[in-house]
């Protein structure tokens, strides 16, 4: 009982968010650019190990030897929101022997992430994963979402991205094959 | 050398915004829209090499996020019972941005200036409620490389649609700059209707 009637507070929460946030529809104007920022200083980008959407165990480092556009969102986050499909666009375009998308959920459980992916125009099928406590997002400086940074196969953080982007832009596309042809 | 931009806004009229979705302010580079369904206003200015948009949000969205994010409902009620504001800031220069929220004042009617209430603040309030989340606010400073932006609540500590001018600071290349947005007016406490 006690079970059901938290789903009903969560589904109400939701409705509420829903209306008030057309209410406030204003918070998604801005237009999406695809300017990545080549970092000044070339760093080891920090390994981590969270939970994906069947709670299995994933670290960054293994993908090492992949270029890897990390990116660190939540599902209440407008331009997180916006910037998702041109991820998974990106995801499907670049080769996967060579590439890999990985978007780090903040402080959110996979029931609101699974009822919010089944929403959205193109289903991702990149890597989702949890930092329930936002300790990866501390380490990786993140000071607001979405923020974005992209890997090189040497596990190095390469370019930088605050705020929404289109990320399958043309632009976007010849950085990450430069990466990858390093 | 110190550069300050003074904006001026033209005070808003509900019944000229009725009338028009968007309103022309005496400078140009400053806009004023009306949501039609909503009557919410949004302030956005668009300065050098630096654009802030303020974005009225009412209590009930502000209850709705963190209702959603399982706040105590006190907390929940003293978050919303600020004037809050959606913010969106960009870096539309050619050069490195950064900003300290710190660094911003608002100025009540009365001619005090008073400073803006940052994210540190309300994340050692919220910490000694039993809150960790960390999301939401807008962040305390930045540095925005080109094509860079941000977006998250600003908190005003007044009361449901009162009016105030908020005096905003940034750098470009570690060049400071200032603005003054005036007559914001924060959301009522729900839809009007005009």
């Amino acid at each position: 009982m006690n079970g059901i009637m938290m789903q009903l507070n969560k589904l109400l929460l939701i409705v509420l968010l829903f209306v008030t946030a057309t209410a406030n529809a204003d918070w998604q104007q801005p237009e999406l650019s695809h300017n990545l920022t080549p970092v000044k200083k070339i760093t080891p980008a920090s390994d981590f190990e969270l939970p994906d959407m069947d709670d299995e165990k994933i670290k960054l480092s293994d993908y090492r030897g992949k270029v890897v556009l990390l990116n660190f969102w939540a599902t209440w986050c407008p331009p997180c929101v916006r910037e998702m499909p041109s991820m998974e666009r990106l995801h499907q375009q670049v080769n996967a022997e060579d590439f890999k998308v990985i978007a780090i959920n903040q402080m959110e459980d996979t029931d609101q992430v699974f009822a919010f992916t089944g929403q959205l125009e193109i289903d991702p099928t990149f890597e989702i994963l949890f930092d329930s406590s936002s300790a990866v997002a501390q380490d990786y400086a993140v000071r607001g979402l979405p923020t974005t940074y992209l890997i090189d196969k040497q596990g190095n953080i390469r370019y930088r991205a605050v705020g929404g982007r289109v990320f399958d832009h043309p632009e976007v596309i010849e950085i990450i094959n430069g990466l990858i042809k390093e | 050398m110190k550069k300050h931009i003074k904006v001026i806004v033209n005070k808003v009229s509900f019944i000229a915004s009725l009338l028009t979705a968007v309103t022309a302010a005496s400078a140009a580079n400053v806009s004023i829209h009306k949501n039609e369904i909503s009557g919410l206003l949004t302030w956005t200015v668009v300065d050098e090499g630096f654009s802030i948009e303020l974005i009225q949000l009412l209590p009930d969205f502000i209850r709705a996020i963190y209702g959603k994010h399982d706040f105590p409902d006190e907390e929940i009620e003293r978050a919303a019972s600020y004037c809050m504001f959606g913010t969106i800031l960009k870096n539309t220069s050619k050069q490195q941005l950064s900003y300290r929220v710190a660094n911003w004042r608002y100025r009540t009617k009365d001619g005090k200036e008073h400073p803006v209430k940052t994210k540190t603040e309300w994340l050692q309030e919220w910490k000694k409620a039993g809150i960790l989340f960390a999301w939401t606010l807008l962040p305390d400073d930045g540095e925005f490389s080109v094509g860079d932006w941000q977006q998250g609540f600003t908190t005003i500590n007044l009361p449901r649609e009162s009016e105030f001018d908020l005096i905003y600071k940034w750098e470009l290349d570690g060049v400071p700059y200032s603005g003054v947005l005036e007559n914001i007016r924060c959301a009522p406490e729900s839809l009007t209707g005009k």
